[in-house]
């Protein structure tokens, strides 16, 4: 039995049953905390780290114990022996050899990848990872991610939903701000009566976050927008906004090693009761610690260390993934908790 | 010199109307009323 002290969620394995291992790529600042929140979770007994900074690659593997170990493994590289689970936090486009090499060895993935390009070549896997009978989460963070589970939250509750728009402000790390300065510069598809309409990005608009972030400026991007059309596509219209990050590295240094604060709004709009009504859920938290937190619950999900086991064969998004309610229930015993607007929205 | 400080006034005032345009944002009305209220089980809603 390990001697470590159990802190969340319920075991799923006996932990006198075959060890469960979970293989972590990247360790900036989502990787590192979904490795810590991995380390407290009953039924994953051991973490092998991989980083292609070795210094702090052994660093926080002394720091996590024993139940952490670092191991030689870069994108491109098969998958090691004995691997349950493979957790992806990489930059941009790297993950995409991670995701074909485990679902190559019918190994379930989690990936935090959120830029647009880059979820169209994991979404694309989906015919292999349904051939190898493999669940991949893919856009496993903050938004994307959490806000999708909030959206089938929300929808939940509709008869008919006329219009998803989902909004971020926040960054996890540099890798994190270079894509969401890329997605804002770049075309824009958005959702549009049920079909994709292309669009030069327009100016920023003022959306509400849950204090004490209040309103930010953000502007509508292609972001994630197609994994909201895959666990929504009866939807006629999907928008997905993301805040500017600060233009110089002098500015970011003021926030702090533990990072930036982020938020996420899901505005939910269609009919029920015979009236058309609107819901809208926030969340405010750190952002690297939120993406770690909803990456971590969704690996040990789909490992089975934590149930309902996620095993549904293919690539998808939270929104197609998961049951909404034991995530957010996971994730608020882990200090994620989401919040809901009551009052008058404004269309 | 004429023409570099006629520049300079130029630029400033551009920098100007850009703040002022970056500040303000465009759309978006703030919720008048209502406030936010954390999720709780056993339904989340």
């Amino acid at each position: 039995m390990s001697s470590k002290a159990p802190t969340f969620g319920e075991a799923a394995l006996d932990t006198n049953g075959p060890v469960t291992t979970a293989l972590v790529v990247g360790l900036g600042a989502v990787g590192t905390r979904a490795a810590r929140q991995l380390v407290d979770t009953p039924g994953i007994d051991r973490l092998l780290l991989a980083d292609r900074d070795e210094h702090l690659l052994a660093e926080i593997a002394t720091a996590f114990g024993p139940d952490a170990q670092a191991v030689d493994f870069a994108p491109g590289d098969p998958i090691p022996a004995d691997v349950d689970v493979v957790v992806t936090a990489l930059p941009a486009g790297v993950d995409h050899p991670v995701v074909t090499a485990a679902i190559a060895a019918a190994v379930p993935v989690a990936s935090s990848e959120e830029e647009h390009d880059a979820l169209e070549q994991l979404r694309v896997l989906d015919p292999n990872a349904r051939g190898a009978g493999i669940a991949v989460g893919i856009g496993c963070g903050l938004a994307p991610g959490l806000v999708d589970a909030l959206a089938r939250h929300a929808a939940s509750m509709f008869e008919k939903v006329d219009e998803i728009r989902v909004a971020r402000t926040g960054w996890a790390g540099p890798a994190s701000v270079a894509t969401v300065r890329y997605e804002r510069r770049v075309p824009v598809r958005t959702w549009h009566d049920g079909s994709w309409r292309e669009d030069h990005p327009h100016g920023d608009s003022l959306v509400w976050f849950p204090e004490p972030i209040g309103a930010r400026d953000c502007r509508t991007v292609t972001g994630a927008t197609a994994l909201l059309v895959d666990a929504f596509p009866d939807v006629a219209r999907i928008g997905v906004q993301l805040g500017e990050p600060p233009k110089r590295a002098r500015l970011r240094r003021r926030f702090g090693d533990e990072g930036e604060w982020g938020a996420a709004r899901v505005e939910v709009w269609g009919r029920r009761d015979g009236s058309f009504d609107c819901t809208v859920y926030g969340v405010v938290e750190r952002t690297a610690v939120a993406a770690g937190a909803v990456l971590a619950v969704v690996a040990a999900r789909l490992v089975g260390a934590l149930e309902p086991r996620l095993d549904q064969p293919g690539v998808h998004g939270l929104g197609s993934l998961l049951d909404p309610v034991p995530f957010l229930a996971e994730l608020a015993q882990r200090g994620v908790r989401a919040a809901a607007f009551e009052g008058v929205a404004v269309a | 010199m004429k023409v570099f400080k006629r520049l300079l006034l130029v630029l400033g005032a551009a920098g100007a109307v850009g703040m002022l345009a970056r500040v303000r944002g465009k759309g978006g009305v703030p919720p008048t009323t209502g406030g936010w209220r954390e999720l709780e089980g056993p339904d989340f809603r």
